[in-house]
């Protein structure tokens, strides 16, 4: 960690300047936002017998162009909570393996080179591929916070990516450094539960990081009637399989997460149709490590914006050709088997309402999200959402049903 | 020889109607043709504000920049919000067709995506203004039929009415619209858009100015008139033949804000 003071200092100086002159001509530009949530749950989930959670984040992200070929970007996260789910230590975190969110942590912190076809991005950055939503197969550079595994948020990757766009086609090279998601923390109520009790006690959580690095090739077509995507990946999966292992103390384990290899080949299409635009995504994944599953991933939605209605749906799908895996936490293949939906209504300039949801096929897991927001003035928005999860103990979202909750946030964004 | 010349003066009356019919229509083409020409640039800058009013009379704010490459049916344009603060970075690329609808893809900064707007979905208002995304599209004089209606005149400048029905129906949300275009400088002052034979949205031009050579309105007032709100769009810093780059309209540069 011999780099922490430099990325500090050259955040602080970056957030200085965006304070001085935020529109010296598009050389510089901010956003940011600060935000409180307050999250209430109706009931207890054992071990976690919290039933309110209150959050506080700041996020600025600066853009500075000094030349028109080149750019930097960096973005810092500030966090607070009150359920221990942040670290407090005052480090400044760039690599996102701790198993709590950071105090602070950089979000971004990039340069990106562009000349004629080509754009060079490298340093700490968000990388997404795929065209689905909810579910998305081959969009394999981009690890989530799954602290709250029904409301998350992608975490940056540090990598050097390579963009080639000639007219219609498109060549997107990664190298990418490995970045895990964060999985729930052990003894809170997101963490998964074994269906049936067992008489053991969870002594603590480890993780072993694969050493290696990641590459990854996208070729990309843009043609009149549909537009159509094939990638190749060959690295690690961001989400873990889970090993208990005898702890010292008698009758306890330490649940080690490790993060299995990954080769993935998959393609995406979106089809415009006068009705709705067909959106299908799939990806192949195989492992050489042991107890790892090889499946397909596959996802078919409609898309449509109508008036002031947005509207996305589809089935997600899985189909395990090797079935080797004894553990894992796996919320991408948790929601496949699955009808998947999502709408908004956009009320007027300022309010909007979005509905999202899953069922899984066989009808053992049900998740449901109504939000509610209201913009006031140019810099504020209240949103108020309500989440109702219900299922069998042995289905991954079912295993949630403790975890309904409603929640209220006030942004100030900047 | 009454029946002769009866004959013969209803076949004049149909050749004149028929002459001044393409008369009528070759000369609206000439009139829309020319003011096309008179707006050629290679390329253009601005930056927008928007007032957005509602049915009740609230109004809220929002800015963008636009920058285009070429004009009409040749160009490009990235249209990129500056506030509120809340949508900041999220931008739209338009690639205008001559023969054609456009192409359009929106990038999203919250979730680093870009998503192409499918020509279905181009009737849906853009980001709560009253602008659809069609409306922000450019398109060719040859991708319409005109006829030229009369002459009526718009807060005092005489104008020319003329009605447009596009070539492709399937290419646009409107059935035809009615666009009166001044005689004194051939810029648009009104245009209202049908869908069947009910008007949906009014566009007005007003402060033009003449900015380095090129008659432009300076504000434009868009109604929806089936929701009753409308959205002024003033136009700042206007600059025309500014130096712009055609790797500067690609989906990896509406990625950098």
């Amino acid at each position: 960690m011999k780099w922490r003071r430099p990325i500090g200092i050259a955040l602080v100086a970056s957030l200085v300047c965006s304070g001085a002159t935020p529109t010296a001509a598009q050389a510089l530009s901010q956003r940011g936002f600060a935000e409180s949530r307050v999250t209430l749950f109706p009931q207890e989930a054992p071990p976690d017998e919290e039933r309110a959670v209150l959050d506080l984040m700041a996020r600025e992200e600066v853009f500075v162009k000094p030349a028109a070929w080149l750019q930097f970007a960096a973005g810092l996260d500030l966090r607070q909570n009150t359920h221990d789910q942040v670290d407090n230590s005052w480090h400044v975190d760039f690599t996102d393996r701790g198993t709590m969110r950071p105090a602070i942590s950089v979000r971004r912190l990039s340069a990106t080179i562009a000349r004629g076809p080509f754009t060079v991005d490298l340093g700490k950055q968000f990388i997404r591929w795929g065209k689905a939503d909810i579910v998305t197969p081959t969009d394999r550079f981009a690890p989530r916070d799954f602290l709250n595994v029904i409301d998350t948020e992608y975490l940056g990757v540090t990598a050097a990516r390579g963009v080639a766009q000639f007219g219609a086609h498109t060549i997107d090279a990664v190298w990418s450094r490995f970045t895990p998601s964060r999985v729930p923390l052990i003894n809170q109520r997101w963490a998964p539960q074994p269906a049936t009790p067992i008489p053991i006690t969870v002594a603590g959580s480890e993780a072993v990081f694969p050493d290696g690095s990641q590459v990854g090739l996208r070729y990309s077509h843009v043609a009149r009637r549909a537009e159509y995507s094939l990638s190749v990946f060959d690295g690690f999966n961001h989400l873990p399989n889970i090993e208990a292992v005898a702890a010292p103390q008698p009758g306890a384990v330490t649940l080690v997460r490790s993060y299995p290899t990954m080769r993935s080949y998959g393609g995406d299409v979106a089809v415009p149709t006068p009705w709705f635009t067909v959106k299908g995504e799939a990806a192949y994944s195989s492992s050489d490590t042991p107890a790892t599953d090889d499946y397909v991933l596959y996802v078919i939605q409609l898309e449509r914006l109508s008036g002031e209605w947005n509207f996305s749906g589809g089935y997600a799908g899985e189909v395990v050709t090797a079935r080797r895996a004894v553990a894992t936490f796996a919320p991408d293949r948790g929601l496949t088997r699955a009808i998947v939906a999502r709408a908004g209504y956009t009320i007027d300039s300022n309010r909007r309402l979005a509905v999202e949801g899953a069922v899984r096929q066989d009808g053992q897991g049900f998740y449901s999200k109504v939000e509610y927001s209201q913009a006031r003035g140019q810099h504020w928005r209240a949103t108020l959402s309500g989440i109702v999860i219900a299922g069998s103990p042995d289905d991954f979202l079912g295993q949630y049903d403790r975890n309904s909750h409603v929640g209220v946030a006030l942004r100030y964004s900047f | 020889m009454s029946q002769v010349l009866q004959k013969t003066r209803l076949a004049a009356l149909l050749v004149a109607t028929l002459s001044l019919h393409v008369f009528a229509a070759d000369s609206a083409r000439q009139i829309v043709d020319e003011s096309q020409k008179r707006t050629q640039a290679k390329s253009q800058r601005y930056e927008g504000l928007l007032q957005v009013f509602d049915a009740k009379g609230k109004i809220s704010d929002k800015r963008w920049t636009l920058e285009r490459l070429g004009s009409h049916g040749q160009s490009k344009a990235v249209l990129r919000f500056t506030a509120p603060a809340e949508v900041k970075g999220v931008a739209l690329l338009i690639v205008n067709h001559p023969d054609r609808a456009s192409d359009q893809w929106m990038w999203t900064p919250g979730i680093e995506r870009d998503r192409r707007i499918a020509l279905q979905d181009r009737s849906t208002r853009f980001f709560g203004t009253d602008f659809s995304f069609e409306d922000l599209e450019e398109r060719d004089v040859d991708q319409y039929e005109y006829q030229l209606l009369g002459e009526e005149a718009i807060d005092g400048a005489s104008c020319w009415k003329i009605q447009s029905t596009p070539r492709v129906a399937k290419g646009s949300q409107y059935t035809r619209s009615l666009v009166w275009i001044r005689q004194d400088n051939y810029t648009f002052a009104r245009i209202e858009s049908f869908i069947k034979d009910q008007v949906v949205r009014r566009l007005n031009y007003s402060n033009i100015q003449n900015v380095q050579g090129i008659w432009t309105a300076r504000q434009l007032e868009m109604a929806d008139l089936r929701r009753g709100s409308r959205t002024r769009l003033t136009l700042d810093k206007l600059e025309y033949n500014v130096a712009l780059k055609e790797e500067d309209f690609t989906l990896q540069a509406i990625r950098r804000p």
